[in-house]
C-alpha cells in the first residue's frame, strides 16, 4: 500500500458500549478522513444508532477512545462537541414544532452567535450568512415560513439536514436521513451529500438503503451484533460473504422461520 | 389614568404581585422544568423584606433586593439538588422546599414572629414603584423569549437531547432558571409585605402555588403574556363575580377545569393560533394549498425510472 496515510478527522478506538448484559457495540475501530462519506451498514439493533450515540457521547462508553482531529473527547460533555464541529441528524424527524422552518435553521447557527449577534437579531430579521447558505443548499427556501407539521415527510427531513448544516460542522453524522423519502428525494439527498464531500466535510451515514450506499458511500464499514464484520469499497462490502449472512440470517429469522 | 390608578391601587399592586409570581413558575415551565421554587422564593423575599425594614429601616428597593439575592442564592442550590429531577418528581420537592419554608416561618421565634407574623413594615415603596419593577421584569423576559435566546430555551423544552446536540448546555440552562425564578418570587414577595406592611405563614402557604398554576393554566405557560393574562383575570375576577356569593370557588374551579381540558396552551395559545389562521386566509391562493405530501404520480414516475 502506497496510499499516503491522511491523518483522521474522527476516530473510535475499541469503542464499546454495554447495557446491562447487552453488548450493543463491543470493540469499534473506525476511522472517518476529510471529505470522505463512510457508510455503517448493518441490520437492524446491529448497534448502529448506539455507535452514532456513543460517538456524540449522548450514551457513556464502557471502553473505547474518542478523537477528533487527534485530540481526544472521550470525556468531553456532550453539548461540546457542536462547538467542535460535529454535528448530527436523528434516526426521527425532531423539529421544534412552535418555530417556524427558518427559526429551526437558525438553532444550528446560533452556536456561533455571540451576544452582540443575539442582541443584534433582536433589532434586524434576517438569517446569517451560515443559515442562508445551509436554506439554499437544502433547496427549502419556499418553505422558511412554515412550520414543521405542514411539511411533507421529505421536506421535514431536508430541514434537519440544514439545520445540522447551518452549525458549520466539520463532521456530520448522518442517522437514516433519507429514511420515508421517495426515489427521487433520495437521489436529491445522496447528490447533496456528495456535494458536501466534494468540499470536504467528512460524513458517517446510517442508511438502510443498501442500493443507496453503495452509490453515495466511499467506504462501507459492516457491523453485526455489535461488532465490525467488514470494511473497504462499497461494491465489495455488501459481497463479502459474513454481511449477506448476516442480513439473510435477520431476513430469514424474520420471515418466522423458527 | 391618574386618579383610575389611585382609586384601584390596591387591586393594581395585586395584580403586578400576582404576575410576577406566575412568572416564577411560568419561566422554568418555558425550560420545561416543572418548579415551585418561586412559591419557596416568595417567601423567602417577603419575610428578608420585611425583616430589613423593621430592623434596619432600610429603603424598600434595598430591602427586597436582599431578598432576592437570598432567594437567587437558594435557587442556585436547590438546582443542583434536585438535578436529577424531572417532571412529578420535581414539583414535588419543589412543593416541600416552599412548604419547608413555611415551618421554618412558624418556628423563627423573634425573628420571623412566629405564627402571627410580623407587622409594621412600613416603608416609601408606592404603586409607581412597582409599576416601574414589574415593568423592568416584564420587558427583560419579553426580550429573553426572541432570538436565539428564546429559540434555545425552547429547544431545551422539547427536546432536551436535541438541544445537547446543537451545543446547548442543557444543565447549565436549567439552573439559572432556578436562579431567575428565585428572584422573581422574591422580588413579589418582598413587595407584598412592604405594600400590606405585614407578613405570617398564612401569606406564604400552599395556596400560592395553587394561585399561581391557575393564572398560568387560564393565560398560557409558554409567554409572559400568558402570565400576564391569567395575573389580570384572576386577581379582577373576584370583583366581577362578587354576585355569586358563596360560589364562587365552584366558578373558578369550573373556569379552570375548562380551560385546562379546552385550551391546552391558554387564552394566549387560542389567540396566537388565531392570528396565524387570519394570517394564512391574507396568503395568495397558490401559496395556500400547495400540495406538501408527496405526488403520486412522480412517485411512480421515480419508481418506474429507478434501478439502471
Amino acid at each position: 500500500m502506497t496510499a499516503p496515510v491522511i491523518a483522521p478527522v474522527l476516530a473510535t478506538g475499541d469503542v464499546a458500549v454495554h447495557f446491562g448484559g447487552i453488548k450493543a457495540v463491543d470493540g469499534i475501530d473506525l476511522a472517518l478522513a476529510t471529505g470522505e462519506i463512510l457508510g455503517i451498514l448493518g441490520p437492524n439493533g446491529s448497534g448502529k444508532s448506539t455507535l452514532l450515540a456513543a460517538v456524540t457521547r449522548l450514551v457513556p462508553l464502557t471502553r473505547g477512545r474518542l478523537t477528533l482531529d487527534g485530540a481526544d473527547y472521550t470525556t468531553a460533555p456532550p453539548h461540546r462537541l457542536a462547538r467542535r464541529g460535529i454535528a448530527r441528524t436523528f434516526q426521527t424527524v425532531r423539529l421544534l414544532g412552535d418555530l417556524t422552518v427558518l427559526e429551526n435553521v437558525q438553532l444550528g447557527a446560533d452556536l456561533h452567535a455571540g451576544r452582540a449577534a443575539r442582541l443584534r437579531e433582536l433589532v434586524r430579521r434576517g438569517a446569517v450568512p451560515e443559515v442562508a447558505a445551509a436554506v439554499e443548499r437544502t433547496g427549502i427556501g419556499d418553505v422558511l415560513d412554515r412550520r414543521p407539521g405542514e411539511l411533507s415527510y421529505g421536506t421535514a427531513r431536508r430541514v434537519e439536514i440544514a439545520r445540522a448544516l447551518a452549525a458549520q460542522p466539520r463532521v456530520l453524522l448522518l442517522d437514516e436521513p433519507t429514511a420515508g423519502m421517495n426515489h427521487s428525494e433520495r437521489r436529491e439527498v445522496a447528490d447533496l451529500l456528495r456535494r458536501l464531500r466534494d468540499e470536504g466535510l467528512a460524513q458517517l451515514l446510517v442508511e438502510h438503503d443498501v442500493q443507496m450506499m453503495v452509490d453515495t458511500c466511499d467506504r462501507l464499514f459492516a457491523m453485526n451484533e455489535g461488532v465490525g464484520i467488514a470494511e473497504g469499497a462499497p461494491a465489495d462490502v455488501v459481497r463479502e460473504p459474513a454481511v449477506q449472512r448476516a442480513y439473510l440470517g435477520k431476513a430469514a429469522h424474520g420471515a418466522g422461520d423458527r | 389614568m391618574t386618579t383610575w390608578l389611585s382609586s384601584h391601587a390596591v387591586l393594581v399592586q395585586s395584580t403586578l404581585v400576582s404576575l410576577l409570581l406566575a412568572l416564577s413558575i411560568q419561566v422554568p415551565l418555558r425550560a420545561g422544568v416543572f418548579s415551585f421554587a418561586g412559591v419557596g422564593s416568595y417567601a423567602i423575599g417577603a419575610y428578608a423584606a420585611a425583616i430589613m425594614t423593621i430592623r434596619l429601616q432600610v429603603a424598600p428597593v434595598f430591602a427586597i433586593g436582599v431578598g432576592v439575592v437570598i432567594a437567587a442564592v437558594a435557587g442556585y442550590l436547590l438546582a443542583l439538588l434536585v438535578a436529577r429531577l424531572a417532571g412529578l418528581y420535581l414539583g414535588m420537592a419543589t412543593i416541600a422546599f416552599a412548604l419547608f419554608l413555611g415551618v421554618v416561618a412558624v418556628n423563627g421565634g423573634e425573628l420571623t414572629g412566629g405564627a402571627t407574623g410580623l407587622y409594621g413594615a412600613i416603608s416609601t415603596l408606592t404603586t409607581g414603584h412597582v409599576v416601574a419593577i414589574t415593568g423592568i421584569v416584564v420587558l427583560l423576559l419579553a426580550v429573553s423569549e426572541r432570538g436565539a435566546f428564546g429559540r434555545r430555551v425552547d429547544a431545551v423544552r422539547e427536546d432536551p437531547q436535541l438541544a445537547v446536540s446543537l451545543g446547548i448546555d442543557v444543565g447549565r440552562v436549567r439552573r439559572r432558571v432556578f436562579v431567575v425564578s428565585g428572584a422573581l418570587g422574591a422580588c413579589a414577595g418582598g413587595m407584598n409585605s412592604l405594600l400590606r406592611t405585614t407578613v405570617s405563614p398564612e401569606t406564604i402557604g400552599f395556596h400560592l402555588v395553587v394561585t399561581a398554576l391557575t393564572m398560568i393554566i387560564v393565560g398560557g405557560a409558554l409567554s409572559w403574556a400568558g402570565a400576564a393574562i391569567g395575573a389580570v383575570i384572576f386577581t379582577w375576577l373576584p370583583t366581577v363575580l362578587q354576585f355569586v356569593g358563596d360560589w364562587q370557588p365552584v366558578v373558578y374551579g369550573v373556569l379552570v377545569a375548562l380551560a385546562a381540558v379546552y385550551m391546552p396552551t391558554g387564552l394566549l395559545g387560542v389567540a396566537q393560533s388565531a392570528w396565524r389562521r387570519a394570517r394564512r386566509r391574507g396568503l395568495p391562493a397558490d401559496e395556500q394549498d400547495r400540495p406538501q405530501a408527496d405526488d403520486p404520480e412522480r412517485a411512480l414516475a421515480a419508481l418506474q425510472e429507478a434501478r439502471p
